[in-house]
């Protein structure tokens, strides 16, 4: 092939690559974000389901001040060791 | 004293030559890398054995039945192979070249030509053809990937996916790069060539594998082993160009927390991706469908027996025969050459450039929105999951002993793995056949 058609062959694969590339990952922006936003709509019910036991073990544990010592801990030590 | 002669030139010494020679101190020195520097070991052991395995003088592993039947030369043989690809010489070194242009329906005669003789496929040209020949292996690897993934970070965060996009500008710069090459007349690329060697800078084996299967598969050994080796050295080379490009006070923003993200929106953004794949872009259907049946596999909760199995058994097999695939293409006459050292070269500045188009992206996004987004965090837009994800973290907790970026920047790393299954999408689609 001549080389100023390789070259020229180069750059259109690189903007119509590039372009492509932008152009999905944008719409898959919009796509996901429309899709979190319908579904946490939708069910919106089921993380209150899930909070709502926390609070009452909290209560249970009585000692507050020890919880929440023990939980700051174990946070701490979760986020050092990711 | 004649036997004797003969088991000693059919000895492997006797055969050895430099090139085969050359590839196998090669070979070793994968090995030792991967198994003293501890460098991708569990594909760099493999591929680095199959190509000793390849390199092995006379016993052909890796050869077809046709070329093994070129190679030892009987007359008959080579008059009735010339018949089968329609060549007017019986010249083996003639037909060596014409066996590899030729096409499949030729290919094929001359391979049923060979085995009438009695000559059959090398143990890893089988592997070869099993695995990689057909597209198989990268893409059951790419559903295990997928078993992996956790897409909870790029979703809570959707907006990193512009990190993924904007990685991938190494690929399509070194493809510009390799064509100026040859251009300039110091290497020979095909744009094919070119593109399958940008794909090393999306940082993905599997699919550089599978584009160079598909556009180049002469390249192929060259391309796996630069694409693993620098996968291995992300942690060595990234860190500078994202020193570089950032300010310390830039690497001292923390970022929000990010929100927790439901169980629903996981198991329908596999899908999403799917329709959205089906609708824009059906070249990538067969890397990104595989990545998202694994990833639905996971999040649904239902198949655990199937996720695990395409997380861990599965994977491992398929990467045992995938490395054994690639070594069988490190054979000398088809590695040593001077492309060789330019895939290594551009595979490289591919790497830093998108390095780099992540970093200065992320710095875009942070001066652009009113959420801090710490430029750090860009560089894993390049895919290499999870070590690019690790780099940033660690430079982060450098600067700021506080700051833990790790999940964010996981949201680039996996945008970074759909971003170059992308942009392999439209390179086959541009280029393939």
């Amino acid at each position: 092939m001549h080389s100023s058609e390789l070259i020229s062959e180069g750059i259109n694969l690189m903007l119509f690559g590039m372009g492509f590339v932008f152009v999905f990952l944008t719409l898959l922006v919009f796509v996901t974000g429309l899709m979190s936003s319908t579904v946490n709509k939708l069910v919106k019910p089921a993380p209150e389901v899930t909070n709502k036991p926390a609070p009452v073990s909290a209560s249970a544990a009585g000692n507050q001040d020890e919880l929440i010592a023990v939980m700051t801990a174990a946070v701490h030590k979760y986020r050092s060791g990711r | 004293m004649e036997q004797l002669l003969s088991l000693w030139q059919g000895s492997g010494l006797y055969n050895m030559g430099l090139g085969q020679l050359t590839m196998i101190v090669i070979c070793m020195l994968l090995l030792y890398l991967a198994i003293v520097k501890n460098f991708e070991p569990l594909l760099l052991v493999p591929i680095g054995f199959g190509g000793l395995l390849a390199n092995i003088p006379e016993a052909g592993l890796a050869l077809s039945a046709a070329e093994q039947a070129i190679h030892f030369a009987k007359p008959e043989v080579l008059a009735a192979i010339a018949q089968a690809l329609d060549a007017n010489t019986a010249d083996p070194a003639v037909l060596k070249h014409l066996v590899h242009e030729t096409g499949p329906s030729a290919y094929a005669a001359a391979q049923l030509a060979a085995q009438d003789a009695g000559y059959s496929n090398g143990m890893l040209y089988s592997f070869y053809s099993v695995a990689i020949g057909s597209g198989i292996a990268p893409l059951v690897i790419f559903m295990g990937v997928g078993a992996m993934t956790d897409f909870g970070p790029l979703l809570a965060n959707p907006k990193t996916l512009f990190l993924g996009a904007a990685a991938q500008f190494g690929i399509f710069a070194t493809v510009l790069g390799a064509v100026g090459l040859s251009a300039m007349g110091l290497m020979d690329f095909s744009v094919q060539q070119a593109a399958a060697i940008g794909i090393i800078g999306g940082a993905d084996g599997p699919t550089s594998i599978y584009v160079a299967s598909l556009l180049a598969p002469e390249l192929l050994g060259a391309i796996a082993v630069a694409s693993y080796s620098y996968m291995a050295l992300v942690p060595l080379i990234q860190p500078p160009i994202m020193r570089a490009l950032t300010t310390p006070e830039e690497r001292k923003i923390e970022m929000v927390q990010l929100r927790t993200v439901s169980r629903a929106e996981k198991i329908i953004f596999p899908l999403a991706l799917l329709v959205l794949v089906a609708l824009l872009l059906p070249d990538a259907a067969p890397l990104l469908g595989m990545f998202c049946f694994g990833n639905l596999m996971k999040e649904s909760g239902v198949v655990d027996r199937l996720s695990d199995t395409a997380q861990n058994a599965l994977i491992n097999i398929t990467t045992i025969f995938l490395g054994l695939s690639v070594g069988s293409k490190l054979i000398a006459d088809k590695f040593l050459a001077v492309e060789t050292l330019g895939i290594l070269a551009l595979g490289i500045v591919a790497f830093g450039i998108g390095t780099g188009c992540g970093v200065l992206m992320a710095k875009l996004m942070n001066k652009l929105t009113k959420t801090p987004v710490n430029p750090l965090i860009g560089s894993a837009g390049v895919s290499a999951v999870p070590m690019a994800a690790r780099v940033s973290n660690k430079l982060g907790l450098e600067y700021n002993p506080h700051n833990f970026l790790l999940m964010h920047a996981m949201g680039p790393n996996v945008a970074g793995v759909i971003g170059s299954a992308v942009a392999a999408g439209v390179m086959i689609k541009y280029l393939g056949g």
